[in-house]
C-alpha cells in the first residue's frame, strides 16, 4: 500500500541504469555471444562440414546447424514479439497499472531490429536456406526447368507434379508460397515490427523529456488498427519460416500457438528483468509487490491460453485424423520426442498452472523468479520440440533427442543469440530512464492495488 | 394477557456520516481488537478489507479441491463408460487410456463447473446464508444501509464487547444514533 506516495517522492528525471553496476552480467553475455558468433559463422558458412576426397559433403554440419539457428532464433524472436505485444496492449487498453514497468516491455520489443540482423543467414546463405526449406529447392528446380522450356515456374511445377504427386500441393500453394513473395513478406514483417516498436519507444522516451501527453494519445492511436498487422506479422512469420519446413503440413492454429508462447515467455523475461534491476537498487519506490501480482496474473492467463491453443491444435488434428495433418504429431509422439511432448503437457502447462494459482506466490519476488526461470526453460523445450524433429525427415538425422554432433550446434546457436540479445537488451535499458518518468498515468501505476 | 418476550442483545449499531468516516472508524475498531463486527454500506468501499483487518478468505483453497474433484469426476465418467463398460472404436482410435484427448473437453468443463459450484455454495456457507431473518432488521434506522446510511455493528458475541465501554468507543470515533439492537427470541 503506497497510498502516501506522491510524485514528489519519485526522482524527477526517472532512474537511469548505470551500466557499470551490471558490467559483470553484461560482460559475460557479450563474451558468450561474441565467441558463439565466431563459431556460429564457421558453422553457418559450412566450414565445419566434413568432405571426402571427391569433395562431396559427408557430414552436413551446415544443414544441421541451420536447424539449430532457426530454433534459437525463434526462441528469442517470439519473446521479442511478445515484448512488442505487451507494449501495444498496454497502450491500446489505456492501462494505468503497467506504466511503471512498460519501459521494460518497450526495450524487450526494441530488440527486433537485431533479430532482423540475426535472421540474415536464412535468406543469404544458400546452404542454410536449402536444408531448412525443401520447397525452396523444388521451386528453384522448377524455375530452372521453366527457364529451359520458356514457361512459367508455376507451370513447370505442375509438370513436375505429374511424375511426383507430392509436389502437387506446391502447385496449389503457389500463389502464397513462392520465392519472390516469401522474401517480400519477410521484409514486410520486420519493417512493420521495427517501425511500430521504434515509434512507440521513441515517443515514450520523448515524453520523459517534455511530459507532453499527446504522446500518450498518439501511442494509443498508433496501436489500435496496427494490432491487427502485428497479429498477421507474427502469424505468417511463423507460417513462412517454421511451418513451411514441411510444406505438406498445415495447421490453422499455428500462428496463435506461436504468439501465445511468445507473449508468455516475454512476460516471464520482463518479470526477471524487473527483479534484476530492483536487485541493483532501481525501481524501489515505483514498483511494488502489486505489480508482480498483476504481471503474475497475466503470466497465469497466458499459461492457460497457451495450453488451450496447444490442445486445440492437437485435438482437431487427432480427431479429424487426416493423413496430411497428423504427420506433425506422429513425428512428435513417437520415439524420444514422446517424452518431450509429455514434458510440454505436464511442465509447460500443468506445473506452471498449479504454481501460479496462489495469489501469495505471485507477490513474492523470490518464488516468481523460480517460476519465471521455469517458464523460460519450458519455452525453450517448446521451441526445441517445434523445430528440431524436422531435422529427421530432412537430413535423415534427428530421430534422437540429441543427435550426435548436431546437439552441440543447438547449444552454440542458443548461447550465441541469447548472449547477443541479452547484452543488447541490457544496453538498451540503460539508454533512457527505467520507467516513463513523466507519463500522465505514472502515479496511478505506482499506487496501483489489486 | 400481557406477554413479555425474551430478548437477547445482538450488539451496538452506530451510524456514520460518510464512506470515509466509516473507513477510519473501522481502522480504530480493528486496532481495538474486535473480532465480531461488520460494516454495512450501500456500496463497496475500496480498501475496507484492510481497514477492517479482514483476513484473506480461505475459499480459494476449497475451490482448488472442488476443481480437482471435477477433473477427476469427468475423467472417471469418461473412462469408465468409454473404456471399461462400452469401448467405442472410432476411426480405429484406441479405446484405452490414450484416448484421453477425447476426454479433455468434459474434464475442462467439469473442472470449471465444480469450481463455480464450490465458489458459490462455499461463499453461502461462509456467509451463513441462506437465513430467514437477521437481528439487525429489528432496527428501524438500519433500513438506510441500502440507500444512504453507513453503519457499524459490534456484536455482543465479541469477547471484547462491553455494554458501556463499547458504546463509549463508538461515540468517541464519531458514531451517531447509537442503538442497542435486541433480538427477540
Amino acid at each position: 500500500m503506497h497510498h502516501s506516495l506522491t510524485l514528489d517522492d519519485l526522482p524527477r528525471d526517472g532512474e537511469k541504469l548505470d551500466l557499470a553496476k551490471i558490467s559483470k552480467l553484461n560482460g559475460v553475455l557479450l563474451l558468450v555471444g561474441g565467441i558463439g558468433a565466431i563459431i556460429s559463422l564457421i558453422y553457418l558458412f559450412g566450414f565445419a562440414n566434413t568432405k571426402d576426397e571427391a569433395g562431396h559433403v559427408v557430414v552436413n554440419r551446415q544443414g544441421e546447424f541451420a536447424y539449430s539457428w532457426l530454433f534459437a532464433f525463434f526462441f528469442f524472436f517470439t519473446i521479442t514479439c511478445g515484448g512488442i505485444f505487451w507494449t501495444m496492449l498496454q497502450h491500446i487498453s489505456n492501462s494505468g497499472w503497467s506504466v511503471a514497468v512498460r519501459r521494460l516491455f518497450e526495450n524487450l520489443g526494441g530488440g527486433v531490429k537485431w533479430m532482423a540482423v540475426l535472421a540474415l543467414p536464412f535468406p543469404l546463405i544458400p546452404g542454410v536456406r536449402d536444408s531448412l526449406w525443401e520447397w525452396y529447392v523444388i521451386h528453384k528446380e522448377a524455375a530452372h526447368h521453366a527457364h529451359e522450356a520458356g514457361t512459367s515456374t508455376k507451370e513447370a511445377l505442375h509438370h513436375m507434379a505429374e511424375s511426383n504427386h507430392h509436389l502437387h500441393i506446391l502447385y496449389g500453394k503457389y500463389g502464397y508460397l513462392n520465392t519472390t513473395f516469401w522474401y517480400i513478406r519477410a521484409f514486410l514483417y520486420f519493417a512493420f515490427l521495427i517501425g511500430i516498436i521504434g515509434l512507440l519507444r521513441k515517443w515514450s522516451i520523448q515524453q520523459d523529456k517534455d511530459g507532453d501527453f499527446k504522446h500518450t494519445f498518439r501511442s494509443r492511436a498508433l496501436c489500435a488498427f496496427p494490432l491487427l498487422f502485428f497479429a498477421l506479422a507474427v502469424t505468417f512469420s511463423a507460417v513462412d519460416w517454421v511451418m513451411s519446413m514441411d510444406y505438406t503440413w498445415f495447421s490453422t492454429m499455428w500462428g496463435v500457438y506461436i504468439f501465445a508462447g511468445g507473449a508468455w515467455g516475454a512476460m516471464a523475461t520482463s518479470i526477471l528483468a524487473l527483479t534484476y534491476v530492483r536487485r541493483n537498487g532501481y525501481l524501489q519506490k515505483v514498483v511494488s509487490g502489486e505489480h508482480y501480482h498483476l504481471m503474475g496474473k497475466l503470466l497465469l492467463a497466458f499459461t492457460i491460453f497457451w495450453a488451450y491453443i496447444a490442445f486445440s491444435q492437437y485435438f482437431l488434428i487427432w480427431y479429424a485424423n487426416v493423413t496430411e495433418e497428423t504427420r506433425f504429431f506422429l513425428l512428435r509422439n513417437t520415439g524420444p520426442w514422446w517424452y518431450l511432448s509429455n514434458i510440454l503437457v505436464w511442465g509447460h502447462f500443468v506445473a506452471t498452472f498449479v504454481l501460479l494459482l496462489s495469489a501469495g506466490r505471485k507477490k513474492k519476488t523470490l518464488s516468481m523468479n523460480w517460476v519465471c526461470a521455469w517458464v523460460l526453460v519450458m519455452h525453450l523445450v517448446d521451441w526445441y520440440w517445434l523445430v528440431i524433429p524436422e531435422r529427421a525427415p530432412s537430413l535423415t538425422k534427428g530421430e534422437l533427442l540429441l543427435s550426435p554432433g548436431a546437439w552441440v550446434g543447438d547449444v552454440i546457436a542458443f548461447l550465441t543469440i541469447g548472449g547477443l540479445v541479452g547484452w543488447a537488451y541490457l544496453r538498451r535499458l540503460a539508454k533512457a530512464s527505467l520507467y516513463p518518468c513523466r507519463d500522465p498515468r505514472l502515479l496511478e501505476s505506482v499506487i496501483a492495488t489489486n | 394477557m400481557a406477554k413479555t418476550t425474551l430478548k437477547r442483545v445482538h450488539g451496538y449499531l452506530a451510524e456514520f456520516e460518510s464512506a470515509s468516516d466509516v473507513y477510519h472508524a473501522s481502522e480504530k475498531i480493528r486496532d481495538a481488537g474486535f473480532q465480531r463486527w461488520d460494516v454495512h454500506s450501500p456500496f463497496p468501499i475500496h480498501g475496507l478489507n484492510e481497514a477492517m483487518g479482514v483476513k484473506r478468505s480461505s475459499l480459494p483453497f476449497f475451490v482448488f479441491f472442488g476443481g480437482a474433484t471435477g477433473t477427476l469426476t469427468a475423467f472417471l465418467l469418461a473412462f469408465i463408460t468409454q473404456v471399461e463398460i462400452y469401448p467405442t472404436v472410432v476411426q480405429a482410435k484406441p479405446a484405452n487410456i490414450f484416448t484421453t484427448p477425447a476426454f479433455f473437453p468434459i474434464m475442462f468443463e467439469l473442472t470449471i463447473l465444480f469450481s463455480a459450484f464450490t465458489t458459490l455454495f462455499g461463499c453461502f456457507a461462509f456467509m451463513g446464508l441462506p437465513r430467514l431473518n437477521h437481528p439487525l432488521f429489528a432496527s428501524k434506522q438500519f433500513k438506510k444501509f441500502s440507500d444512504d446510511g453507513f453503519f457499524i455493528c459490534i456484536e455482543a458475541r465479541d469477547p471484547k464487547f462491553h455494554q458501556a465501554e463499547t458504546k463509549a468507543l463508538l461515540e468517541e470515533i464519531g458514531g451517531k444514533n447509537i442503538e442497542l439492537v435486541e433480538d427477540e427470541l
